[in-house]
């Protein structure tokens, strides 16, 4: 009920967006928006599994910044010298503190984007690229899990005979296992030698060929595509006046925040929190008209 | 050349033959026969009577390559002037394999594969496919992935795709072989729908001709490569009794039984019309009612098998599949389980040769606990399993050689192929074998393992009737010599006449075990055919045999 409702093109240009920003930006603000907004979002999508996930995150990002400041040396402001005499400072602590955010924030977008995104989706998507790579990518999406499935029904079939790879001495059973590949390779070869059959009788051989989708751009889409651009424009504004400056080498320089710069961090905050707004207010006005009905 | 335009005939062929290239005799001879539009043709015969063969060179990009001679007209032009994109959407083809036609991953895309290909604007294309998913019952499980779906619904779904390209004519390639009775039953019955209400024309060749055979316009019977009936289903059978052929014996129960008496007239067709004939024939209060079998005895020896109170779930949290199983198998009988779809019959063969492990209960083999066999010892001269698709026990390029993988002993080799009909097969390779075929060599495979304990695992599905006949030929010979067989089945017309004891399945449990005469004249709808058409004037015939006996009898009395 949210996000993963919207047309796969909308959620493809907002994470597009969402991971280019974060990859981009090196203003501290501006990341800490992204941060926070991938961190709660995570957490709204997939529950705990993504807490204890980011909670496991953190740590590893704390490390990754001593390791990156301990290697790095770059910067005027010296704290102390470790026991080889380099000097530790505190642009390379800090430029290193920022990497790992954001390959954190990375991390955690793509499990949301993981649950956002459904193989009908990256199908559709394909599909709007060339139909045939959709169906190429649908079939493969089959084949795999069925090369999975007829493995464990060979290897049965096999055990029923004892010759299962599970039995017999170490030898066997190494011999076992490459005619269980065996068979399931020629199986493969037979099954889509069939299924190239019953395309072929579809007409998959003929040109033209143009991909179906279960989606529908809506108002909605419309609305959400409009309030997109929108804080992008206003994020872009901000990085053509220079507002997302910041330099760690050899010193820190970040662009101070003037009357204006709130506006363009509202912007951005807007962007990344669209989703989970999305989210929150459809389960709002569920609960809502729930309640209407139950007086 | 263009013959003249008859709007009527949907094929039409003079004199087809068809040689492939490795044959030296040719697979399709002298075929000549035309189909009307709208109408429903069942083409059977034999395996490798060439009925696939045929079907296949009704649309060009299926033909096998091959010597052909003489032209095939669609809709008055040769089928090979016919352009691709007209033959993609206006002849349908609807193969074997349910699983293996399915080319997408969800079912909605495999719905709409055929229009994607055809280049449908987007609109036309939901219209279509909603159409379809209507008809067809599918929009409930539209958004599915297709790996859940059961068999049935599978080859439904195969059925659905076709049908959305709105073509003319439907061929089917014995769509319901791989499916249990009762989805083969709705799978046929959809199939006439498409054919009465939409006047779609259907050419379909089948096995299973119960069902089926009453309801076709025509049937074409193949032999070898030729035609040789061509006729109304009510006068096929005297067609082929008046030639003396075999296929007689693959027609309905009704009809054999009908010329297995020498009656004259017209074939009773279905069950009903059966009932009423048999009815007719014995006007006089019959003198035998019944044929005399033993009662069920219990088994005095040990069990070579024997289950107590078996459970066994496949997870933790997920609901029990085995749900106190209880079965005694004496030695040298054929012992078959019937049942409906996903009771746990399988399962319960897995549990036997434990690749399942119960949780609860007992499982004695010979005797001793199945847990406390070791290693190689269950598998080597004690147990065996013929799985339900025998080709995932091929790993070798030929028969021979297959077989050579389980043992070294030539003598013992030639005694297995001779026992199972399969010397001339021994060059093949196993891939290329028909489903019978492939039964009987993998049949071949796991008795080199000199089983005493056979667990079959649906051994007929896909057989034709003479395949079938040779196979439990095979098993009677091995249950006389001291091997005792489990037989999971659906296949009652099967287990009817050849099985020594049926047990019932039903909800994880065996709910019944009689002698399967007494057990399906005690049963009034999972029963046989024959039985059915019977049961108001025998009190238990439950094989066409056992009616023609009683008829018999009761005829010489009367005279």
């Amino acid at each position: 009920m949210g996000f993963e409702q919207c047309h796969p093109t909308v959620n493809l240009i907002y994470f597009a967006v969402a991971f280019y920003t974060t990859f981009i930006f090196k203003h501290p603000v501006f990341l800490i928006i992204s941060f926070i907004s991938a961190f709660a979002y995570s957490i709204k999508r997939n529950g705990i599994r993504s807490f204890i996930f980011n909670m496991v995150l953190l740590p590893l990002g704390i490390a990754f910044a001593l390791y990156y400041s301990s290697y790095n040396h770059f910067g005027v402001t010296v704290l102390e010298q470790n026991l080889i005499g380099n000097s530790i400072t505190l642009e390379s602590i800090v430029y290193g503190g920022l990497l790992s955010i954001k390959v954190m924030t990375a991390l955690m977008w793509l499990t949301s984007l993981y649950s956002v995104f459904t193989s009908d989706k990256v199908v559709y998507l394909f599909g709007a690229i060339s139909p045939k790579l959709s169906l190429v990518l649908s079939i493969l999406l089959r084949l795999l899990p069925r090369l999975k499935r007829q493995s464990i029904i060979i290897n049965n079939a096999r055990k029923g005979i004892g010759r299962g790879i599970g039995q017999g001495n170490i030898f066997k059973r190494i011999l076992n296992l490459f005619s269980v590949i065996s068979i399931l390779i020629t199986w493969m070869i037979e099954t889509l030698g069939q299924s190239s059959v019953s395309m072929h009788s579809r007409g998959s051989s003929l040109r033209g060929r143009r991909a179906y989708s279960i989606y529908r751009f809506d108002s909605r889409d419309r609305a959400y595509v409009v309030a997109m651009f929108f804080c992008m424009t206003l994020v872009l504004m901000a990085v053509m006046l220079g507002q997302c400056d910041a330099v760690y080498d050899p010193m820190i320089r970040i662009s101070m925040p003037t009357a204006v710069s709130w506006v363009f961090y509202g912007g951005y905050f807007c962007f990344a929190v669209m989703p989970m707004a999305l989210e929150l207010w459809t389960e709002y006005s569920f609960y809502r008209s729930r309640k209407a009905i139950k007086g | 050349m263009v013959i003249k335009e008859n709007n009527l005939e949907q094929f039409k062929t003079d004199g087809f033959s068809f040689r492939y290239p490795t044959m030296t005799k040719p697979s399709l001879e002298d075929i000549s026969f035309s189909v009307k539009k709208g109408e429903y043709l069942l083409i059977c015969g034999s395996s490798g009577s060439g009925k696939t063969t045929l079907l296949r060179h009704l649309k060009s990009c299926l033909a096998p390559k091959g010597a052909k001679k003489g032209v095939i007209y669609f809709n008055g032009k040769p089928l090979d002037e016919v352009f691709e994109r007209e033959q993609a959407s206006k002849i349908g083809f609807v193969m074997q394999s349910p699983d293996d036609q399915i080319v997408t991953d969800k079912v909605w895309h495999e719905l709409a594969f055929g229009l994607e290909s055809l280049g449908c604007d987007k609109r036309s294309m939901r219209g279509r496919v909603a159409e379809m998913a209507c008809y067809f019952g599918i929009q409930d499980w539209f958004h599915r992935n297709v790996a859940e779906l059961s068999g049935g619904q599978k080859q439904l779904l195969n059925l659905a795709s076709v049908m959305a390209m709105r073509p003319e004519v439907l061929i089917l390639d014995e769509p319901t072989s791989q499916l249990d009775p009762i989805a083969a039953s709705d799978f046929l019955n959809t199939v006439r729908r498409i054919n009465r209400e939409l006047g779609t024309t259907v050419i379909i060749t089948e096995h299973r001709l119960e069902d089926i055979l009453p309801h076709a316009d025509r049937v074409i019977v193949m032999e070898r490569g030729r035609i040789i009936s061509d006729s109304m289903p009510r006068t096929t059978g005297k067609v082929l009794y008046e030639q003396g052929s075999p296929m007689l014996y693959a027609m309905p129960t009704s009809m054999r039984v009908f010329y297995d008496l020498d009656c004259k007239g017209d074939a009773p067709l279905t069950v009903r019309e059966g009932r009423e004939w048999l009815e007719g024939e014995n006007k006089k209060e019959p003198i035998q009612r019944s044929i005399e079998s033993p009662k069920m005895e219990e088994y005095t020896d040990d069990p070579v098998l024997s289950l107590k109170e078996v459970w066994f779930r496949y997870q933790k949290k997920s609901p029990d599949v085995l749900r106190g199983v209880s079965l005694d198998v004496k030695k040298g009988t054929l012992h078959a389980i019937v049942g409906g779809n996903g009771a746990g019959k399988s399962t319960t063969l897995k549990a036997i040769c434990n690749i399942c492990r119960p949780y609860r209960g007992s499982i004695r083999v010979f005797g001793k606990d199945v847990r406390k066999y070791k290693g190689k010892e269950l598998f080597s001269g004690c147990i065996s399993m013929l799985p339900q698709d025998p080709k995932s026990l091929f790993v070798k390029g030929s028969v021979l050689r297959e077989l050579s993988e389980m043992t070294g002993d030539k003598a013992e080799i030639e005694r297995v192929t001779g026992l199972c009909r399969i010397e001339e097969l021994l060059d093949k390779h196993p891939y290329d074998l028909s489903g019978g075929e492939s039964q009987r060599v993998a049949l071949a495979k796991i008795l080199l393992t000199k089983p005493k304990l056979l667990l079959l695992d649906e051994p007929t599905k896909g057989m034709d009737s003479f395949f079938k006949r040779s196979f439990a030929a095979i098993i009677k010979e091995l249950t006389q010599s001291g091997v005792s067989c489990v037989m999971v089945s659906h296949d009652i017309e099967f287990c009817a006449e050849y099985a020594d004891r049926v047990s019932m399945f039903f909800d994880g449990g065996i709910v019944t075990t009689d002698t399967p005469r007494s057990f399906f004249s005690q049963n009034s709808f999972y029963t046989t055919a024959a039985n059915r058409m019977s049961r108001h004037i025998f009190t238990n015939a439950v094989t066409a045999e056992d009616i023609v006996k009683l008829c018999r009898i009761n005829r010489e009395a009367d005279l």
